[in-house]
């Protein structure tokens, strides 16, 4: 029996690459995130190491900078220093950056930072700062900056310092021991006490290092010094210090884990379809075999025994596949200098080779359960049977459409309520949010088990559409429905990515749009410049708006007298009076300011419910804050503007104060220039001026560039699950022309060209390819909005969005993979000869 | 016979179907040669052979006599090592793969042993597919004497898997016929079926000579098949080994007996 499925495979070997590479693909994914978890811990413990320098003993709790004396005391004990990080606001004109600084350390020994160029610091009012930081700032090792810091007093109230100091080095940080800091500079260790405001405290915890003449005793006699502190030595200080910190790095490592399991889940069922279309081309085989005496269980074995050998051989060729693409990619990383020192080689640990290993053997074999009971259903009569093909024409039974419903409708009824009750902001988000991903996950389950007997439906449905087009697309529409479980399984595998991908779009554009509605009415202004003063009545200098008109990027700019006010319920409110046309070009919410007229005060959001709509009386108030005595009345109204200001016309303004100052200048940035940037430009344009530079752009932009970095890197992992699809999608394609050879052959016998006989597999691998992604999309939409809806009810107004260019380029992608997965398919097809019509097997 | 059949004008369709002179198909010098050296086998050795326009003629012989690679040939199915394969005035040895499709499309139809029906597919799309394929609309009135003649009306919206071998291959003569072709090829179209169907889709083979005018070589090795035809062309060896006009299956019977008597003894042509 075992030759005999040896020689099976052998005879099989073509229709078992691709259910090899797609399992091979999976494990290399897998073997590759492990490696990847392995280099992150790696990482993290060798910059945890050099923080400590040549440290022989690490103090890691229970000792503070004042107990240096009594650590330097010990005997054994050579140079002792503390590790202590901490940072300041510094500033060349107007150009700020928040620095991280590290206590230069009395020993060389002890030190993680030097200076590169110049000296390291030495005295008060000294720092050595990294290269990028002086590049932030514009400035050069002898430069003088200026320090801000804040500390509190003795009765409990922060206040704030400035100062000067010198850039007297370069610091360098050669083993990247703080590169996740986003690098260190150098400070005095009183310094760094005084610019983090623990200057005054009598006792300063900090972690300790300590430099021993190697005798063992030292540990001990320090830590009976300290009154039992925490003394390790350095490598147990590491491991500790990566203990803590990975907490994080695990659960990133975990989220990419999860990722590939779908990768792994979709290999299945390419396996799963190749192993039925191989049980029922051999089922003539089987049959003899079970004429001849084999019994049920041999061939149950015979089958789950191919899938183990593939398995394993798979496998193998995936994790050597993944740990050569870490590498590459480790070496490729290593010489982008990316700031932080990498290992030059992976490390192959037990865990990386092995865990692959089993995960792809076992998949391919639990993948193969279901066709290897096929594989038993073989009627021994079978074999006495002129077989024409191998027919399987089973939808699936009662039980699995039963499941799949009660999946579906339960999960989707469990979503509704998340939804639902998210929307009526009840119950407990996180609670919510879980009994949302629970339906989700149960329907998404359920869809996938009915697949078989809706999916073929819809293709046919769509196959009817392109049978229109042509006898190729009519052919290829009527293929698809030869085999509806195939049709269905291969559909799935990509319904699967498509619908992550379109989830995780979905679901990123609708926080977008969210979190840009809520930034766009808390900030309706991109970038703000104000008149800064002490009397309150300053104006923006005239030469200012040409100034900051004349910065790259700038679209508008918009004076905006302003004045304050007392409002009829004897509220304070400062009333801005733009041009209602250049304000309406201005704002990014061009709605907010619709119901501005002469004679109203559009209130701002946050008043809606504080000040009713209608007549109000309003007051002016002088820079003192006593009212002037000029008053008008005004119809109040409601607006969706964001802040707290009110705005009424330049008329309304000048009947109530006459000529007011101009206090304000509203700028809008076009919107594909880095606003955080144009901001730092405008900022250095205006920089003689008194005024100050406020940018939401800036701000909303990070947030953006957020969601679309996290985006990218998703729909990056989701895309193995989608490569493995497609190999499936081809994978089904070629195991059709292998089965419908004779039928090729016939079409080319009576007229059909090589071209028409391409385009028919072409349009079959479209179809399936283009109807998994349709379906995904569409499922993709719902279950993102669902998600969208629970996780942002509570930021207010939620906003759904609709990715059109995500969605077009995931369609686009599938028909283009279809395509391109019936290429080979389609060359042996059309190579087929016409003769092979009259063979008679 | 009714009287109302319907002749077409096709291109097979000179002025007296039956006409004697007017050569559907012919062989000058064919020779196929598989494999090389020691190995090399020569299925058709030299053989020269006019087949009649409006005729219906079989050719018959032993197994590996040569008989489907001389049809493969003429068809257009497979190139020739030397010599000259002809369908009407056209010269096959020249054309390349698309012209060679397009051959097959226009001027060729096909009848098989296992009949190749498309599955996904009712008889009567089936019927219609060689049209579909070279983007012709079907003629209504040629449709309906093929439908008519062949019995099929009944079974139109029917699946191949539906229908019996006999009715299987009437459906499979009706796709053959439907573009009208200069000559249909049928290879052993009677092997997967019993006596009785075998014998109604000979019959509706010989009426479409007689009656629509249209020109048939089969394969066979079935003496009582080969009877139906108005000729039999025996092949041995790779060449010609006999030539019966007008035969019964006595006849058919004794000429391959000579030959199987030829094989044993010498080797020289019978001719009945």
């Amino acid at each position: 029996m075992l030759r005999l499925t040896l020689a099976q495979m052998r005879r099989s070997v073509g229709r078992l690459t691709a259910a090899a590479v797609a399992i091979a693909i999976g494990t290399a994914f897998l073997a590759a995130t492990l490696v990847a978890g392995n280099v992150l811990q790696r990482t993290g413990y060798d910059s945890v190491t050099a923080q400590f320098g040549d440290a022989d003993l690490v103090v890691t709790s229970g000792a503070a900078v004042q107990d240096l004396d009594t650590v330097r005391d010990v005997p054994g004990v050579v140079a002792a220093d503390p590790l202590l990080l901490g940072g300041a606001e510094l500033s060349n004109g107007a150009r700020t950056t928040y620095q991280m600084l590290l206590a230069q350390p009395g020993d060389e020994r002890l030190a993680s930072v030097v200076a590169q160029t110049g000296r390291v610091p030495a005295a008060a009012g000294e720092v050595a700062l990294p290269a990028t930081t002086l590049d932030r700032l514009d400035a050069a090792v002898g430069d003088t900056l200026e320090v801000r810091w804040s500390s509190p007093s003795d009765d409990g109230e922060w206040t704030e310092h400035e100062g000067d100091v010198t850039v007297v080095g370069l610091a360098d940080d050669p083993a990247g021991a703080w590169s996740a800091y986003g690098g260190a500079g150098l400070a005095t260790t009183p310094d760094v006490l005084e610019w983090s405001g623990e200057a005054a405290q009598d006792s300063v915890p900090a972690q300790l290092l300590v430099v021993t003449d190697g005798s063992s005793q030292v540990q001990a006699d320090v830590t009976t010094a300290l009154d039992d502190a925490d003394v390790l030595t350095k490598r147990e200080a590491a491991e500790a210090a990566v203990e803590q910190i990975t907490g994080s790095g695990n659960a990133l490592v975990m989220v990419v884990l999860g990722f590939a399991a779908v990768a792994l889940l979709v290999a299945a069922l390419v396996i799963a379809n190749t192993f039925q279309v191989l049980v029922a081309q051999r089922a003539r085989t089987l049959a003899l075999l079970r004429c001849v005496g084999a019994v049920k269980r041999q061939l149950r074995l015979s089958v789950l025994f191919e899938a183990t050998v593939l398995g394993v051989a798979a496998s193998i060729g995936g994790v050597v596949l993944g740990l050569g693409l870490a590498q590459v990619a480790l070496a490729v990383l290593a010489r982008a200098d990316t700031g932080t020192p990498l290992p030059s080689t992976i490390a192959v640990t037990p865990t990386v080779v092995l865990v692959p290993l089993l995960v792809g053997t076992l998949v391919t074999a639990v993948a193969s359960l279901v066709p290897a009971r096929e594989a038993t259903r073989v009627s021994p009569v079978a074999a006495l049977r002129p077989v024409d093909a191998p027919s399987v024409s089973a939808r699936g039974g009662r039980v699995r459409l039963a499941l799949s419903l009660l999946l579906v409708l339960g999960g989707a009824a469990g979503l509704l309520v998340a939804v639902a009750a998210s929307a009526a902001q009840v119950g407990e988000p996180v609670l919510l949010l879980g009994l949302g991903v629970l339906g989700g996950a149960l329907s998404f389950v359920g869809v996938l088990l009915g697949a078989v007997f809706w999916i073929p439906r819809v293709v046919s449905l769509a196959g009817r559409a392109l049978a229109t087009t042509g006898t190729s697309a009519r052919l290829a529409a009527a293929n698809t429905l030869r085999n509806p479980r195939r049709t269905a399984t291969t559909s799935t595998a990509l319904l699967i990515g498509v619908t992550l991908v379109v989830l995780m779009s979905t679901g990123a554009a609708s926080a977008r749009r969210s979190i840009t509605a809520g930034l766009e009415d808390h900030y309706p202004v991109d970038v703000a410049v104000s008149a800064v003063g002490g009397a309150g009545d300053e104006s923006v200098p005239a030469s200012v708006a040409a100034e900051v008109a004349d910065v790259p990027g700038v679209e508008q700019v918009v004076e905006v007298p302003t004045a304050s006010v007392v409002l009829g319920d004897g509220t304070f409110v400062v009333l801005r009076a733009p041009d209602p046309a250049e304000a309406a070009a201005v704002l990014r919410d061009a709605d907010a300011l619709d119901r501005l007229e002469d004679g109203t005060v559009v209130l701002p959001a946050a008043r809606e419910d504080t000040v009713t709509e209608g007549d109000t009386t309003v007051e002016a108030v002088g820079t003192d804050g006593e009212p002037t005595g000029e008053s008008a009345t005004l119809r109040a109204v409601h607006s969706s503007l964001g802040g707290v200001d009110a705005v009424v016309t330049p008329a309304t303004l000048r009947g109530l104060v006459g000529e007011a100052p101009v206090q304000t200048l509203w700028v809008r940035l076009d919107p594909d220039v880095d606003a955080a940037t144009t901001a730092l430009a405008i900022n250095d344009a205006v920089s003689s001026d008194a005024v100050l530079v406020e940018s939401a752009g800036a701000e909303r932009q990070q947030y953006e560039n957020l969601i679309d970095d996290l985006l990218a890197v998703v729909v990056g992992l989701l895309g193995v699950a989608v490569v493995i699809a497609v190999v499936g999608v081809a994978n089904t394609l070629s195991l059709s022309v292998i089965e419908r050879r004779r039928e090729s052959a016939t079409l080319r016998a009576i007229g059909m060209s090589r071209r028409q006989l391409r385009w028919m597999l072409a349009y079959e691998g479209m179809l399936i390819a283009g109807m998994g992604a349709v379906l995904g999309t569409l499922l993709g939409l719902l279950y993102g909005w669902a998600g969208a809806a629970i996780i942002l009810a509570g930021m207010g107004e939620m906003q759904l969005a609709l990715p059109w260019d995500d969605l077009l380029m995931v369609l686009a992608v599938a028909l283009a993979a279809g395509l391109l997965a019936s290429v080979l398919p389609g060359r042996s097809a059309a190579r087929t000869s016409p003769v092979a019509a009259l063979a008679v097997d | 016979m009714d009287t109302t059949v319907y002749v077409p004008s096709g291109p097979a369709s000179g002025p007296d179907p039956r006409r004697e002179d007017a050569v559907a198909s012919r062989a000058r010098g064919l020779t196929k040669v598989y494999g090389q050296g020691a190995a090399a086998v020569r299925a058709l050795d030299g053989v020269d052979v006019d087949f009649a326009a409006g005729a219906f003629t079989a050719i018959m012989g032993p197994s590996g006599s040569g008989k489907s690679t001389l049809m493969h040939l003429l068809a257009g199915l497979d190139q020739a090592t030397s010599g000259e394969a002809m369908l009407g005035t056209t010269r096959l040895s020249g054309l390349d793969d698309g012209a060679l499709t397009r051959l097959r499309r226009d001027r060729v139809g096909f009848v098989f042993q296992s009949f190749n029906l498309l599955p996904m597919f009712t008889a009567e799309q089936n019927v219609l597919l060689p049209l579909e394929l070279a983007g012709q609309k079907p003629d209504p009135a040629w449709l309906d004497t093929l439908v008519d003649t062949l019995g099929l009306r009944q079974r139109l919206t029917h699946r191949p898997s539906e229908l019996s071998g006999g009715q299987q291959q009437r459906v499979a003569i009706a796709r053959a016929l439907i573009a009208k072709p200069e000559v249909v090829f049928a290879d052993e179209p009677t092997g997967n079926l019993d006596s009785r169907s075998g014998a109604e889709v000979l019959s509706f083979l010989r009426r479409s000579v007689r009656e629509l005018g249209r020109t048939v070589i089969m394969v066979t090795h079935d003496p009582t098949a080969a009877a139906y035809a108005d000729r039999v062309v025996l092949l041995a060896d790779g060449r010609i080994a006999g030539d019966i006009v007008d035969p019964t299956p006595d006849a058919v019977l004794a000429g391959l007996d000579a030959l199987r008597t030829l094989e044993t003894s010498t080797g020289s042509a019978v001719s009945a």
